[in-house]
């Protein structure tokens, strides 16, 4: 049982329990306000009812063209509240809203290599692998094969403007690109 | 601009965007040889005069250009950080203002304008402007702007009650006035439907929201569709919503729990408030539409099995109210639904927390339950057994009754909760340092059975095993945060300060959790700092933990411009309120105490720390505090019969808040006020910037010394019972004191006159605003300075000033004698020591022999010296039993004493029994640390303020 309703600035004050995992990065607070201030409607929580968050998703518009898709910039859930289908909540919330309010082609988002779980998870949402971006993430590498733990997988789900799915193609594993190239 | 001299601004702008702020003043410098008077080239100088931290200078050039009345785009847009960096954002309105009047036809100087308005919360103004705006140049969000300004001058709380409803009418009519309707967008939408809450138009917002375009909004928008909630419950439409709600779940296999709580809240709508008065008839129909959503429920739990919980928890939830309204007759159905859900889902981390509200059980369905969970596999096969068996433990204990919360239950438990996790680490083996261990909870859940039994019994051996048990738990699931959260508590009672350090900064927090989460290390830091003996680590991470607020300052009105920018309007409101909780916040001001008695253990007695730090804590009293504490985040799972764990390991069991922080700002600010020489009204003009906004709070109204002498109940029930001492015994030397400070403190006139004698030998400029009497003399104000009068008669220190030494010093024996925790030592001593250091400050300005023989003050120095013994031979003790206790501590005989407690926990377990050494030297090393370090800082304070 949970709650789906917006991100609010204040939350903040409540993500602790979320943050501290490994995992998730605490950005500065201007990195929070700046997705607020222009995509309030692809930043939302799940809640639990006694009022403590079990996990957010924050996303953006962005892209030109037939680019013009929805991204997931962050998506996290504390350990206690996992395997309850909250990651599925959220980005089916945020790709609702990038279908019926941006109008985008697709949904994407960034996976470390790596991160079987997720890529797995992802997978059964409907993501397919579109590319693999080069040395993507930072030096995090703490597993013990860093170097791929560096790579991730950009990953995308065709919204409903884009019905020829001209945005997803099965070979993007082996599709390389380096991160210059991309955004 | 000629294209030759932009050329050769050019370079002055690539120096300031890459931080090379010398180059930049430099180039300004070569500039102004030509350009004498260029008002952009003295902005940008100004600039780069901030960024490097040269105020005064930068005062004056930013004075010249703002008395020139710029309006080009350039100057402006320099100046508008110079303003910011100053903290100056008044001003800022006033030259945009000025600007767009010059220009009025500069839709662009217009939107600087209101944006400068909107950063100091200036509504009215702002209002103004945009509706302005909005007739010159016809744009729609001109409109908007104005109205959402109104909102939020209603909103403010320095707006009069009665003006509210009126600000809201005239939201109301604006929005209405406008072309296009509010669907538009949904945040537009969202602001139309708040003005109409607030005003009780549901009819109107009713129509609005059923329109199609407004579903359509709802359906997308989650801050629409909260509202919407809002509108239909206030207009009575709780069944309405209800029948909503049952669509969504059948239809759209909406599984968010508030269309369950709506199918709820209109099964028993009619029963209204009072259940037991309601007639036969209702509860008839009250029961049927009971028994309908129970079906749905049912149903809903069928049809998702174990994908999705929430239709088990509504049945739970209504069962819970039907039990609480009279309506459901069978106890032993609660216990059938809780049972049915956590088979279902007891494999879930969560299913402790969902169950957590329906368990509060009696009698044989209590007895029945416990069975149930007691049968539960102690033995767990798989990772879901696991944790099927942590949730059983976790709700078991949570039912504990008092009778079973003795202090050798809670070890034998402990005991058994760790061998269980021992056992279970075995689920964990192949997993990578990066990840949790399944097994966790179970050590989480020995450590606090642990502190349960030293709570109990009061034996400190119980928070040497929790520690002991944790510190491997640690060690075999790195990044979990939750067993150092429990570490850093245990380790604070312990003494063992600089270890709870190391594992809150393993936790790596920062950014705005150091506000919210800072509080775990730095409630009464100064008990374990040692800036005494120059260690200023507790010192400095203050400093680190209150950069977030000064991020905060300068930041998130940008954003609030932003939102305005992008016409976000549900998000305005919450920056605002965002900014403004954490420019208010309770631990910052907290930590600010904390690191003013750090700094006075360390800092010689000066006219600077005693002038800054009173400014800035009367500052602090005006504020009203908002606490963004988070205790949440440490878990608890001690029984609900007793307090909870946070409450356990709280130090000295009094949690500090704003009581305490009131208390505290008394005590420095009394104490501040007599050594300063400053008044209020040179104060007022030695401050650049804006001042902060005085908090509404009417009892703030009141002067300041009346506020300083009011004395509350609940403001002293936060402090222990050696923090009030002290408080009596501040309050005391102040008031004996204080005749004799305002006899001899210089006037006004003298004081500014040496102020702006410093500031031109800094800068070359003279002190602006400052005007001096030509001859320098003494000549306004002060009744005390007619050269004739009397000084005050020598009186004799009250009798609590040396009482308190007294007092403290035997406070300390007995704690010595009967074995306290070494916290609670260092509690007596530091606030023995910390009256020391007041005594200290309060006399400062009698030190001079001039000032003695002058003021003829020879007997009061007397008393001084003699409180000085006094308070020396005290100190002197304290530290050398300290230092003897750091000693004997740290020995091999006590490592092993250490080791010996702990045997319960490695003997029978087969836990390394080299790993609890090393915990015990770990521990007893810290704790040498601090006792010595504060004992020996006792000598260093006692020389420094001989």
């Amino acid at each position: 049982m949970s709650v789906l309703r917006p991100f609010k600035a204040t939350d903040m004050f409540k993500f602790n329990h979320i943050n501290l995992d490994l995992w998730t990065e605490t950005y500065g607070i201007n990195f929070y306000l700046s997705y607020l201030a222009r995509w309030p409607d692809l930043c939302s929580v799940e809640e639990s009812p006694n009022g403590r968050l079990m996990g957010y998703i924050l996303g953006k518009a962005e892209g030109a063209g037939t680019e013009w898709h929805g991204h997931v910039t962050a998506l996290s859930v504390a350990p206690e509240y996992r395997r309850l289908c909250l990651a599925r909540k959220m980005t089916a919330q945020l790709e609702r809203v990038s279908d019926e309010t941006y109008h985008g082609f697709f949904v994407d988002l960034y996976v470390r290599c790596t991160n079987a779980i997720a890529i797995g998870m992802y997978e059964g949402l409907g993501y397919s692998v579109y590319r693999r971006v080069r040395e993507y993430y930072g030096s995090l590498g703490l597993g013990r094969n860093s170097k791929d733990e560096e790579d991730a997988f950009d990953m995308r789900k065709p919204l409903s403007r884009d019905s020829l799915r001209r945005s997803v193609r099965s070979n993007g594993r082996e599709i390389v690109v380096s991160a210059h190239d991309v955004s | 601009m000629s294209a030759a001299f932009e050329r050769q601004i050019r370079p002055v702008y690539e120096a300031l965007d890459t931080g090379s702020n010398k180059s930049a003043v430099l180039a300004c410098n070569k500039l102004l040889k030509k350009h004498p008077k260029n008002e952009l080239v003295k902005a940008l100088k100004a600039l780069a005069l901030i960024r490097s931290q040269k105020v005064e200078e930068s005062l004056v050039l930013c004075d010249e250009v703002l008395a020139s009345r710029p309006t080009d785009e350039s100057t402006l847009s320099a100046m508008m950080h110079v303003l910011r960096g100053l903290g100056r954002h008044t001003d800022m309105v006033t030259m945009y203002e000025d600007a767009f009047k010059h220009q009025p036809g500069n839709e662009e100087l217009g939107s600087q304008t209101f944006m400068a308005n909107v950063r100091i919360g200036n509504w009215k103004a702002a209002q103004q402007i945009a509706t302005k705006m909005h007739k010159q140049f016809h744009d729609d969000h001109y409109l908007y702007w104005s109205v959402m300004s109104a909102v939020l001058q209603a909103n403010d709380p320095t707006t009069p009650p009665n003006m509210r409803p009126i600000l809201y009418k005239l939201a109301h009519r604006l929005v209405t006035s406008s072309g296009t309707p509010s669907y538009f967008s949904a945040d537009r939408f969202y602001l139309h439907l708040t003005i109409l809450r607030e005003l009780q138009l549901y009819d109107e917002a009713f129509e609005l929201l059923e329109h199609e375009v407004g579903k359509a909004i709802c359906a997308a928008s989650l801050a629409c569709d909260e509202l919407r909630r809002e509108i239909w419950k206030a207009k009575g439409l709780c069944k309405e919503e209800g029948a909503r709600a049952r669509e969504r779940i059948t239809a759209e296999k909406d599984r968010n729990w508030l269309e369950f709580l709506s199918v709820v809240d209109a099964a028993f709508h009619d029963l209204g408030s009072s259940p037991t008065s309601a007639s036969d008839e209702v509860k008839t129909t009250c029961a049927e539409s009971i028994a309908a959503a129970r079906e749905l429920f049912n149903q809903v739990a069928e049809e998702d099995g174990t994908r999705d919980r929430t239709g088990r928890l509504a049945l739970l939830e209504l069962e819970k109210r039907a039990w609480a309204s009279g309506l459901s007759d069978d106890p032993a159905e609660m216990r059938r639904l809780l049972e049915s859900y956590f088979n279902r889902f007891g494999d879930k981390a969560v299913c402790f927390e969902d169950l957590r509200p329906y368990i509060s059980l009696e009698g044989d369905v209590l007895t029945a339950w416990t069975s149930f969970l007691k049968a539960v596999p102690s033995t767990p096969e798989t990772r879901d057994d696991l944790s099927r068996y942590m949730n059983a433990q976790k709700l078991l204990r949570y039912n504990l009754s008092t009778s079973e919360v003795t202090s050798e239950a809670e070890a034998a438990c402990a005991l058994q909760y760790f061998s269980s996790y021992l056992d279970a680490l075995k689920f964990g083996k192949e997993l990578p340092d990066t990840e949790l261990q399944p097994a966790d909870d179970l050590a989480l859940l020995s450590g606090q059975a642990f502190v349960g039994a030293w709570k109990a019994g009061g034996e400190a051996v119980h928070l040497y095993q929790a520690a002991a048990v944790l510190e491997y738990a640690s060690s075999r699931s790195k990044q979990s945060y939750l067993i150092r959260l429990l570490l850093i508590r245990v380790y604070r009672l312990l003494g063992a300060s600089s270890l709870a350090l190391e594992h809150y900064r393993a936790m790596s927090v920062k950014q705005v959790q150091t506000d919210t989460l800072s509080h775990l290390i730095l409630t009464r830091a100064s008990t374990f700092s040692l800036s005494s003996i120059g260690d200023l680590t507790y010192s400095s991470e203050c400093l680190e933990s209150s950069q977030i607020y000064l991020t905060n300052s300068q930041e998130t009105a940008e954003f609030t411009v932003r939102a305005f920018g992008s016409e976000k309007y549900t998000q305005v409101p919450e920056f605002i309120s965002f900014e403004e909780r954490l420019d208010n916040s309770l631990q910052r001001d907290l930590t600010k105490i904390e690191h003013v008695r750090m700094r006075i253990s360390h800092e010689p007695v000066s006219s600077d720390l005693v002038d800054m730090e009173l400014i800035e804590l009367k500052f602090i009293f005006d504020r009203f505090h908002h606490d963004n504490r988070d205790f949440d985040v440490i878990p608890n799972y001690q029984p609900r019969c007793g307090p909870t764990f946070n409450e356990q390991t709280t130090l000295f069991d009094k949690s500090p808040g704003s009581g305490w922080l009131s208390i505290f700002l008394k005590i420095y600010i009394k104490i501040f006020q007599c050594a300063s020489d400053l008044d209020d009204t040179v104060e007022d003009k030695l401050l650049i910037g804006d001042r902060p906004k005085p908090s509404l709070d009417p009892e703030n109204k009141a002067p300041l010394k009346e506020r300083l002498a009011k004395r509350k109940q609940e403001e002293f029930d936060e402090l222990t019972a050696d923090e009030l001492a002290f408080f009596d015994y501040a309050m005391a030397l102040s008031d004996w004191l204080a005749p004799y400070h305002d006899y001899i403190r210089p006037p006004p006139s003298a004081v500014l006159a040496e102020a702006a004698k410093q500031t031109e030998l800094k800068t070359g400029f003279p002190l602006k605003g400052v005007e001096l009497p030509k001859n320098g003399s003494a000549t306004n104000g002060h009744a005390k300075k007619d050269k004739d009068e009397e000084p005050p008669a020598v009186s004799a220190p009250p009798d609590s000033l040396s009482k308190y030494f007294d007092d403290m010093s035997l406070r300390f024996k007995e704690a010595l004698e009967s074995d306290r925790l070494p916290s609670e030592l260092l509690h007596l001593v530091t606030l023995t020591q910390e009256a020391l250091i007041l005594l200290s400050i309060e006399t400062w300005r009698f030190k001079p022999n001039s000032v003695i023989k002058q003021h003829k003050l020879g007997a009061m120095v007397q008393s001084f010296k003699e409180l000085r013994t006094k308070a020396s031979a005290v100190l002197n003790d304290m530290s050398a039993s300290l230092v003897k206790l750091g000693e004997e501590g740290a020995t091999i005989d006590s490592r092993k004493a250490f080791v010996e407690a702990c045997k319960p926990v490695w003997a029978e377990s087969g836990l390394d029994h080299d790993f609890v050494s090393t915990i015990s030297k770990k521990v007893t090393e810290s704790r040498k640390q601090v006792l010595e370090g504060v004992g020996k800082g006792i000598l260093r304070v006692l020389k420094n303020h001989a």
